[in-house]
């Protein structure tokens, strides 16, 4: 770009920006938060620190350890464990200077662009990367809560849960029934009720082959029908009267109630299911700390601008991962990763006072059938013409060419490979 | 209200944003590591190749001369001039 055009971008560019403007005279280091350890928050700290080696970059994370949503499904299959799945801040401490923050923030103060910590300290901000994932409605299904699903577990939130649910699965009695209750659109992962069910399966198949699992979708179809349906005609007797695996629309007659000391769900016209394990995945929203902070839309999610990934509510907070509205993009984690990285180079962009690249995005879910049976879906995201609206470039994108066995194979092992690079890429 | 703000400022001011190849080459870091890299092995590594073979390999892809599992499904999202910037970069 010659001078001159860079000239022009930047009066453009800085005709955009003054909303945010610094705190800091000049000279002195911006200093950006970001709330929220997951694969966004992780890669957008790690991003930051890639192009501006002077930044002060600050990161709020709870936890210690974190455990990966993605590969947790896994766990049902016997294929990986806790400890496989955790990942910790230690690199990006050590390697890229990222000042770690262990604790719970209590409340973002916007107007005075301060963040209140739940031990009372306070962290000021120029700029806010805000990436705090998900919440659950719990009020969607009566008689669920918080604390019912130490019970019946969500373990949509990989951790503990995940494992109570595992267990629960092998304890089950020979011949008994696991019921998925699959959230309504939009949630995280798409694809991951439907894997959840192909690794329960393959466990089941080979522990509990009288037993059956039973899907009880909110939805008339789901992420990679076609080829999980395929994968479950291949491997569990899908469509026949032995099938490990049935999945049961009910659209339009959602499950709204559990009744813990039957173990039944029942659905808006009072169908009843009763199973021995019941995993309930209620409807999500963005975290509570999204909504206390006057960033949410009437349906629970934060609005972005998706050029900078500015909320549209407060030019000083960028929103990122599962609880910003990406729309095309699901939610995932390797979304996450890509929104962080274009979210970055705005923030890094925006402090330089630079003008705006054009942001790119890619999506890749794989999701595993059986251990060694893959299958995936990808997109590719850019602004429309008028630099407004995400889109799915067309022609590209789309699902596994076929469930064919080279071709599944080779996807499961991708799903491994991908799945360490993914991380290693996020957290360091 | 706030919507029609928003969109007023946005129509009022033309969007300006430039293709910059860094934006795309960091998505292909998700999957692909930089470095070389023995352990996994499944996921090709892209230390040490030039540009003229990832820019080949790329177009090979987006038009279907070459076979893989993913790959031909993300390269036909990028113009073959985007191809080629997004070659230069991951070979520097």
């Amino acid at each position: 770009m010659d001078r001159r055009h860079f000239l022009k971008f930047s009066a453009a560019g800085g005709a955009l920006l003054t909303g945010c403007a610094p705190f800091q005279v000049k000279d002195t280091k911006a200093h950006v938060v970001v709330i929220g350890g997951g694969f966004g928050g992780a890669t957008a700290a790690k991003t930051l620190r890639l192009l501006d080696a002077n930044l002060k970059i600050t990161l709020i994370e709870p936890k210690t350890q974190y455990v990966t949503c993605p590969g947790s499904n896994w766990l049902f299959a016997g294929i990986t464990n806790l400890t496989q799945l955790s990942v910790d801040y230690r690199t990006l401490q050590v390697q890229y200077d990222i000042d770690l923050v262990t604790q719970s923030v209590a409340t973002i103060e916007r107007n005075i662009r301060q963040i209140r910590l739940t031990n009372g300290d306070s962290i000021g901000y120029d700029r806010l990367i805000l990436s705090p994932g998900i919440t659950f409605k719990w009020d969607a299904i009566a008689g669920y809560s918080a604390e019912i699903a130490a019970i019946f577990p969500h373990a949509w939130q990989a951790g503990l849960q995940t494992r109570i649910l595992a267990q629960q699965l092998q304890a089950m009695p020979q011949g008994g029934v696991v019921l998925i209750v699959a959230p309504p659109d939009p949630y995280r992962c798409p694809p991951g009720p439907y894997e959840r069910a192909s690794m329960m399966a393959c466990w089941i198949k080979q522990h509990n082959p009288r037993a059956k699992i039973l899907i009880l979708d909110s939805k008339r179809s789901f992420s990679k029908q076609r080829l999980f349906e395929a994968g479950w005609r291949a491997n569990y007797g899908y469509g026949t009267a032995n099938s490990l695996i049935e999945w049961h629309s009910l659209a339009d007659n959602s499950i709204n109630e559990l009744h813990k000391a039957s173990k039944t769900v029942i659905s808006e016209f009072g169908d009843r299911f009763t199973g021995d394990v019941l995993n309930i995945i209620p409807a999500q929203m963005a975290a509570n700390l999204a909504m206390h902070a006057g960033l949410t839309n009437p349906h629970g999610w934060c609005d972005i601008n998706p050029l900078t990934s500015q909320s549209v509510e407060d030019d000083c907070i960028h929103v990122i991962g599962d609880a910003a509205q990406f729309t095309p993009m699901p939610k995932s984690a390797f979304a996450a990763n890509s929104q962080a990285k274009a979210c970055a180079m705005a923030v890094f962009n925006l402090i330089h006072q630079q003008p705006m690249s054009e942001p790119h995005w890619i999506n890749t879910c794989y999701s595993l059938i059986a251990p060694e049976q893959g299958i995936s879906v990808v997109g590719v995201y850019r602004l429309d013409d008028e630099k407004r609206r995400i889109i799915a470039v067309e022609g590209a994108g789309g699902v596994s060419h076929a469930f064919e066995e080279q071709i599944s194979r080779s996807e499961a092992g991708y799903a491994r490979s991908v799945y360490q690079n993914l991380i290693k890429n996020s957290f360091g | 209200m706030r919507w029609l703000l928003m969109w007023l400022l946005m129509t009022a001011q033309p969007v300006h944003a430039e293709f910059n190849p860094q934006s795309v080459v960091m998505n292909c870091l998700i999957c692909h590591d930089s470095e070389k890299n023995s352990s996994s092995g499944e996921v090709p590594d892209l230390a040490g190749l030039t540009s003229a073979e990832l820019h080949q390999a790329l177009l090979d892809f987006k038009y279907d001369r070459r076979f893989a599992t993913l790959m031909p499904r993300i390269a036909k999202g990028y113009s073959d001039a985007e191809i080629q910037a997004v070659a230069d970069w991951l070979s520097q």
